[in-house]
Order: structure tokens, then C-alpha cells, then sequence
């Protein structure tokens, strides 16, 4: 396996996110709740893994996560600390890009044991090309850059693993695996742009609907508010409901 | 009958099943998914019931929904239409959830079980919430209190209830308080403005209360106010949740209160800015209490009755719950395992079965283990595979052996039958531990629980002794059954009792009678006969941010992540320190 190193050509667009020290607590904060999440993904494959070897391993590497989650966060929290204004402390929001998404709200009892270890690579490969690359730019602050090295070496460790228990557990497939595994990756960043589109299309839609025809339902809506009284109301009775209408 | 009662899309959604008349199975579908607070459509809870009870899907009778999603959407579409044009942005978004699912509820259980839409019923939330409370508890005549965020319309609604066995059952909701003006909400503003998660951090918000003073009290009256007929109603100035997608409180809320916490930031008690909070926080718990109280206190003298039914999310409020007990007049307060939500899963079934097919009365077991049971050969398969040595023993062996782990520090994570329905391990997913030590409290925040420090730890205490170590007024005990109230540690036993007195002097106790957990209570017994005290911490099987644990996998599971010392599943045993020494755990990856 060819060892991961950063990505030369998008060095200069990770040098320009990472110089923001704002964007820089808020991204360690969001890895620190991405691992948090591929923490609890990988306990919950061990606790329903059959095979004790591969379950000592994934709990293993659960614990790393968990490990990432907190130096992601004492880091964050620190660099935050620093901020005249941090910011909102409200949802961190998404972002994130393939190899920052952990394991991706994977449901790990609907997976095999070949796919389950072929999406684990998958992951960890392209969160360890990240992190290399994000590694390399990061040489104006060194405390961020040791997390995130340590972090990418650990990602590259739990790549190796995965892939040599998806060779002894499954040595004639494993390759037809790890395909079936790039595309459902590929699958899944389709539906996500998708889901995004059709979020923003009937968004833009709705807004539109609410400027243009709402309002004069919205006139009747608060003049009759405006008849409602404060404080106790009678229950609604339903002599007729017969049991169970939606209304 | 068999009926399937569903809860969903709000939040932590279950299923419960009811065959001829009683309840069989019931859990929250967080237990199985292994997603805390899970609101998605419970699929994995109704096949577990389903299964459980060997019942296929075109055998049931009804299903029924704890809510109408119609009725739902007008509300969610009236108060849009009535924040206009604020409303702007949360309006595309209350559309596409609404409309995108929660509307269709008829043929999302249509589609998942096949059944004809003709044996598919819907009831009004809060008539779940009384059905869970008064037709589970053992009393025939009762008045009914509910309070939650919101159902429909209703937030808060007041009525009675009438029940004999084998006759008919009644429930008669009198009156309601309807949204924006919501006791829930007024409550996750705070918890939101702490810091918390809305509609999971309101208990650490009644946690936090007792380390502060409630000086912020006229404040927190100016903005939820009382109207002349004995309701209350919030001054909306300082509310957002009913234009807002992302907040809960206004601009006004914060000059009044200051900025709000940075969630990132641990609360410093010994700074004044944690003090403020303490203080804010128990402020609003105080104006919170003096409401309930007054709106339970009129009802009590409306009925006459001398027992209550608390249900919604409020009634999870165990420091409320204790006030109205001692203050409203009931001799009796009745609040379910599962208050919330997810006990609106049986509260509907129970109401389809009673009331609306107008069966018998049944009384209902008067316990919560309703979930899926442990299988302690499991252990024994995880141990052995990991060459752990698992002791399978008897009774009064592993009795022995608990209470003298206990007695020298350990921590003992405690699996046993069917799981408990509802958000409190009552003493078949508990961690139990010594409750005279305050490092042992640390310990269990720090290493085993990781979460905040200010938190306590509940005990638990045989019924036959709880007076003796606890002031409870008269009724107390039932309140404490599920762990549903708060009480004062007799003073002379504070010292002894560390790790479960919070700082204010109290615990939320939970009163065991032998006959709900009757090995739980052998231990109890013993470690009272090697200690002297019949009391041990009891908090849940879980780490921060997971569910209680269902499975004896996931009890392994956190045995292995967090510190604690010794796992029994049943009858089978198991032990860290020989873990340690015996076995080279995980492997590096």
C-alpha cells in the first residue's frame, strides 16, 4: 500500500481555510463531533461482530476515535479561547468535505462484514489524505499541526488494518468489495448534492409561495388571533370522531 | 385485542404492544437503533414487540398513533400564517418536514405493516400523555394533569379519570392551555440559553438549579405571566420558537439575562458568571414550580380527588413533582415510568383498548420492564471468546460477591430481565456503586460517565427503609417508585450518603418494594447488612451521549470503554481487575 501524502495541488486552498483561526476552532470542533459519531459507529459494529478477532480491532479502533474526538476538541476549545469573538455558539453546521465525514451516518447492521470493512478503508484512507494534506499547510501553528499529524498516522494505521481483515476475512473478494464500496460512496455524494439541490429548489420555492400567497391568509390568521383569549380553553370534544381521525 | 401504539417524529419515538388489555412489550426505538432520543418512525421497536410477541403484523386489531398529524399541521401552519412575515425563514422549512412526512402517518404505518388504513387510529397527544398516566396507575377515580412542550394545540391540559376492574373506563380532559404558551418551551428556552440540548439537557437544568438562588425571579414572572382564570400565558417578546428555526429565546430574553453560555465552555460554579447561571436556572425552576403547583392546587380543590396523574415531559421534573405532592393537596401523585413521549406509544394503545373499543379494565402490571431481556449466555459467549473468565453463580453467591465489590469501591454495572420503558434505569440497566463516597461521585462523572460534575447521582433504597434515611411527605414513596421525585436526605444521614445528596441536601430517590425488583432488593438488603445502609447509587447503564444499554453486548461493550468493575448479566459474572490481568486487551490497530 502506497504510503498518503498530501494533496500538492490544493495545498494553497488549504492554506487560505486554515489561515482563518475562527474557521480553523470551528473545523477542529467539527472534527472533534465527527469522530465523536465514528466512535459510536465502530462500538456499535464491534458489539454486533461475530468474529472475536475483527471485534478486538474495531473496539481498538473505536478508542482511537474517541481518542481523535478529544485532542480535536481540547485543540479546538484552546485555539477558540484565543478568539477576541468566537462566534455563535450554536450548531457547528456542515461543510465538510469526503474525507471529514467519518463514516457517514453508516448503519453498521445492515452492512456485511466485507462491506462494512470496505467503506472502514474507504473512509479512513480519504480522512487520511486529508489530514496529511491539511498537515502539510499547517506550519504557522504547530499545535494544530501535531493533532492533526498524530491523527492522520492513527488514520493510516486504522486503513492497514481494515484492509488486511477484509483480505483474511474475505481473501477472493475483497477487491470486488472495496469497488463496491467506491461506488456507493460515489452513490451516496450523488444523493447527498441531490438532496441538496432539491432542498434549495423547493426552498426557493416555498419562499416564493410565502411572499406571494400567503399574505392574505395571513391577514384572516391574525385578525382571528387577535379574538383568542389567553388562558384556559375547552378541550375540543369529537362526539363524532368515531375513534381516531387525523383531525 | 391486539393493539400497536406508535410514537414518532418529535422525539424519542417507541412502540408498545397491548394484547387483551395488557401491555406485553414496549420500548423506545433509541434502545434498539442506538441513536439517542431517536425520533425516527420506530420500526426496529414494533418488529421487537411484534416478534416478542410471536404476532404478525395482519393479526393486529389497531394500530394507533399518539398524536393527529392534521391537526398537528394546523397548528404548525396557523402560527406561521400568524408570525407573518417573520416567519419567512422557518416557514420553508416547517413545509418540507411537515408535508415531506409527518402528515402521511396513515401510510407510513400502512406501508411498514400492511395493515388495512381502516385499523389504523389516531388520538390527541395529550390524551396519550393522561391514558399513559392514569390508566397504568393503580387508583380508580384520579384527577389528570399534563404538561409537555406541545402536542396539537394543547400544551398543558387538566381533567379526571374513572376506572373499575372489569367495568368501563373514563377520561375527561376539562380543560387545556394551548400553543405558543407552553410551560415545555418556557423550560427548553432555558435550557437552551444554558448551554444544554433542548429536549435532553432539561434535566441538568433542574440539576443545576440547586447550586443557585432564585434572584431572578420577578424576571422570569415577567415573561410567563398568570392570566385572571388561573392558566398562564408567556409574553412572546421573549420567545423565538414560534418564528425562529434555530432559537428558542429573543433578543429581549437575552438583554434581560445576559449573553447566553457558550456550550463550549464547562459551567464554573465558582465563578460569578456560573453563579449567574445557577441562579437563572433556579429562577426559572421556581416560577416553573409555583405555576404547577397553583394549577394542581385549583384542580385538587375542583375534583375533590385525592390522587393525581402527571404526564408530559414536565412530569419528568422531579423537584416539581415533589412540590406538588406536598403542597397541592393530593395525597397521592402518580407519574408513569415513561412520562414523555415515548410512553405516549402505551398511553394510546391503552386508550384505543379502553375508550374507544370500549374493553374492560384491566390493571396493568405496576412495573416498566417492558423492553427486551438480557441473555446472560451471551456474556459468557464474549467472555470466553476474549478469554475472559465469566462466573456463572447462584442466587446468594452473586449476591455475596456484589455487595463485598461494592463495599471495597467498585463499581458494578448491573443488567437483569426486561429493560426498562422510559428514560430511567430503575434496576434492570443501572450502575450501582457505593453511595457514601463524594470521590466515588467524581469518579463516576469523571471516568465512567463522562459528564458534567455539577450533576448527582440518585440512590436507591428499599421500601421498608426509605423513611428512615429520606423525609417523605405522605405519598412519597409512590412518587418514588419510578424515581420521579426529589427529596430531602434526613440531615443525619447526609455525611453517609455523599455521593447522592445533591448540594442542596436532596436526592431524587428511587422507593424499591420487593415484588417490582426483588434480586435488586436482596442486594440492597445484604449491603445494608455488610454496611449498615440499604443504599446504593443507582444511575443508568450508559455513557454520555449513548442510550441506557439494551443488549448484553452493549453492556459488555461499555464495561470494556468506561471504568467500571465488574458486569452481571443475570446470573452471569463478570470482573475488570481479572481482565486486566489475566488478558491482553484490544490489539493497536
Amino acid at each position: 500500500m502506497k504510503p498518503i501524502t498530501g494533496h500538492g495541488w490544493s495545498n494553497p486552498l488549504y492554506r487560505l481555510v486554515w489561515a482563518d483561526p475562527h474557521r480553523r476552532a470551528r473545523k477542529l470542533l467539527q472534527f472533534a463531533e465527527v469522530e465523536a459519531e465514528g466512535a459510536r459507529d465502530l462500538f456499535r459494529a464491534a458489539e454486533t461482530m461475530r468474529d472475536p478477532g475483527l471485534r478486538r480491532r474495531l473496539f481498538a479502533h473505536a478508542r482511537d476515535e474517541v481518542r481523535h474526538a478529544g485532542l480535536f476538541r481540547t485543540r479546538g476549545l484552546a485555539l477558540r479561547r484565543t478568539l477576541a469573538n468566537p462566534g455563535a455558539a450554536k450548531g457547528l453546521g456542515d461543510g465538510l468535505i469526503a474525507g471529514e465525514r467519518g463514516f457517514d451516518k453508516l448503519e453498521v447492521e445492515k452492512e456485511s462484514v466485507t462491506s462494512l470493512l470496505a467503506f472502514i478503508h474507504l473512509s479512513e484512507r480519504a480522512a487520511a489524505k486529508a489530514f496529511a494534506a491539511y498537515g502539510a499547510v499547517l506550519d504557522f501553528d504547530p499545535d494544530t499541526r501535531a493533532v492533526i499529524t498524530q491523527v492522520a498516522r492513527d488514520e493510516e494505521g486504522h486503513m492497514r488494518y481494515s484492509h488486511a481483515e477484509l483480505a483474511r476475512l474475505a481473501p477472493g473478494s475483497a477487491n470486488r468489495a472495496l469497488w463496491a464500496a467506491r461506488f456507493r460512496r460515489l452513490w451516496r455524494a450523488y444523493l447527498r448534492l441531490a438532496l441538496i439541490l432539491a432542498d434549495m429548489i423547493a426552498h426557493v420555492f416555498l419562499t416564493l409561495f410565502y411572499f406571494l400567497l400567503v399574505g392574505p391568509f395571513a391577514l384572516i390568521a391574525k385578525h382571528a388571533s387577535r379574538r383568542e383569549t389567553r388562558g384556559w380553553h375547552v378541550c375540543t370534544q369529537r362526539p363524532r370522531d368515531g375513534g381516531g381521525g387525523q383531525y | 385485542m391486539k393493539i400497536l401504539g406508535i410514537s414518532a417524529h418529535y422525539h424519542d419515538a417507541a412502540a408498545a404492544l397491548l394484547v387483551d388489555g395488557l401491555p406485553v412489550a414496549a420500548v423506545q426505538e433509541e434502545r434498539l437503533s442506538r441513536q439517542k432520543n431517536d425520533p425516527a418512525f420506530p420500526l426496529r421497536a414494533i418488529e421487537w414487540c411484534l416478534d416478542h410477541a410471536r404476532i404478525d403484523p395482519s393479526e393486529l386489531d389497531a394500530a394507533i398513533f399518539y398524536e393527529r398529524p392534521a391537526l398537528k399541521f394546523d397548528r404548525v401552519l396557523m402560527t406561521l400564517l400568524r408570525a407573518f412575515p417573520h416567519s419567512w425563514r422557518v416557514f420553508p422549512q416547517a413545509m418540507k418536514n411537515m408535508v415531506g412526512e409527518k402528515l402521511w402517518i396513515r401510510g407510513i404505518i400502512h406501508a411498514h405493516l400492511d395493515l388495512p388504513v381502516s385499523r389504523i387510529y389516531f388520538t390527541d397527544h395529550h390524551l396519550a400523555h393522561a391514558a399513559a398516566a392514569f390508566l397504568t396507575a393503580p387508583t380508580e377515580n384520579a384527577a389528570i394533569l399534563t404538561a409537555d412542550g406541545v402536542g396539537e394545540w394543547a400544551t398543558l391540559t387538566v381533567g379526571r379519570g374513572s376506572k373499575t376492574v372489569g367495568g368501563a373506563s373514563h377520561i375527561e380532559l376539562l380543560r387545556e392551555v394551548r400553543f405558543p404558551h407552553s410551560l415545555g418551551l418556557f423550560y427548553s428556552a432555558f435550557t437552551a440559553y444554558l448551554g444544554f440540548r433542548v429536549n435532553e439537557g432539561e434535566y441538568k437544568v433542574m440539576g443545576l438549579a440547586a447550586y443557585g438562588t432564585p434572584r431572578w425571579a420577578a424576571e422570569v414572572r415577567r415573561i410567563l405571566t398568570r392570566t385572571p382564570d388561573g392558566a398562564f400565558a408567556l409574553n412572546l417578546d421573549y420567545f423565538e420558537y414560534h418564528r425562529s428555526v434555530d432559537s428558542t429565546y429573543s433578543r429581549q430574553f437575552l438583554d434581560l439575562f445576559g449573553p447566553p453560555r457558550d456550550r463550549f465552555e464547562p459551567i464554573d460554579l465558582a465563578t460569578p458568571q456560573g453563579q449567574h447561571y445557577a441562579d437563572v436556572a433556579a429562577s426559572a425552576q421556581a416560577v416553573l414550580e409555583e405555576v404547577i403547583v397553583d394549577v394542581a392546587s385549583t384542580l385538587r380543590k375542583e375534583t375533590g380527588l385525592s390522587d393525581l396523574c402527571m404526564g408530559g415531559g414536565v412530569a419528568l421534573n422531579g423537584v416539581a413533582n415533589a412540590r406538588i405532592l406536598q403542597k397541592a393537596g393530593f395525597e397521592r401523585l402518580f407519574v408513569p415510568s415513561a412520562p414523555g413521549d415515548a410512553g405516549c406509544a402505551l398511553g394510546a394503545a391503552l386508550y384505543a383498548d379502553r375508550i374507544l373499543f370500549g374493553q374492560p379494565h384491566r390493571d396493568c402490571p405496576d412495573h416498566p420492564f417492558w423492553g427486551p431481556a438480557v441473555e446472560p449466555e451471551g456474556l459468557a459467549r464474549l467472555a470466553s471468546e476474549d478469554g475472559l473468565p465469566c462466573d456463572r453463580l447462584s442466587g446468594s453467591q452473586l449476591i455475596d460477591q456484589v455487595v463485598e465489590a461494592v463495599a471495597q469501591g467498585s463499581v458494578v454495572g448491573w443488567m437483569e430481565g426486561a429493560a426498562e420503558f422510559g428514560p430511567r434505569a430503575l434496576g434492570h440497566r443501572s450502575i450501582l456503586a457505593d453511595p457514601g463516597d463524594a470521590v466515588m461521585r467524581d469518579r463516576l462523572n469523571r471516568d465512567i460517565k463522562f459528564r458534567e460534575t455539577f450533576r448527582p447521582f440518585a440512590p436507591v433504597v428499599p421500601a421498608e427503609h426509605a423513611d428512615r434515611y429520606f423525609e417523605l411527605p405522605p405519598g412519597g414513596r409512590r412518587l418514588g417508585r419510578f424515581m420521579s421525585g426529589v427529596f430531602s436526605v434526613r440531615p443525619e444521614w447526609r455525611e453517609r450518603l455523599r455521593a447522592v445528596t445533591h448540594v442542596d441536601g436532596t436526592a431524587r430517590v428511587q422507593i424499591l418494594e420487593q415484588d417490582m425488583a426483588p434480586r435488586l432488593h436482596a442486594l440492597l438488603t445484604a449491603y445494608g447488612r455488610r454496611q449498615g445502609i440499604p443504599i446504593l447509587l443507582n444511575t443508568s447503564f450508559n455513557l454520555a451521549g449513548d442510550p441506557i444499554v439494551t443488549s448484553v453486548e452493549e453492556g459488555y461493550s461499555t464495561f470494556r470503554r468506561g471504568g467500571i468493575d465488574l458486569l452481571v448479566a443475570d446470573n452471569a459474572l463478570l470482573r475488570r481487575q481479572q481482565a486486566r490481568q489475566q488478558q491482553p486487551m484490544e490489539e493497536v490497530a
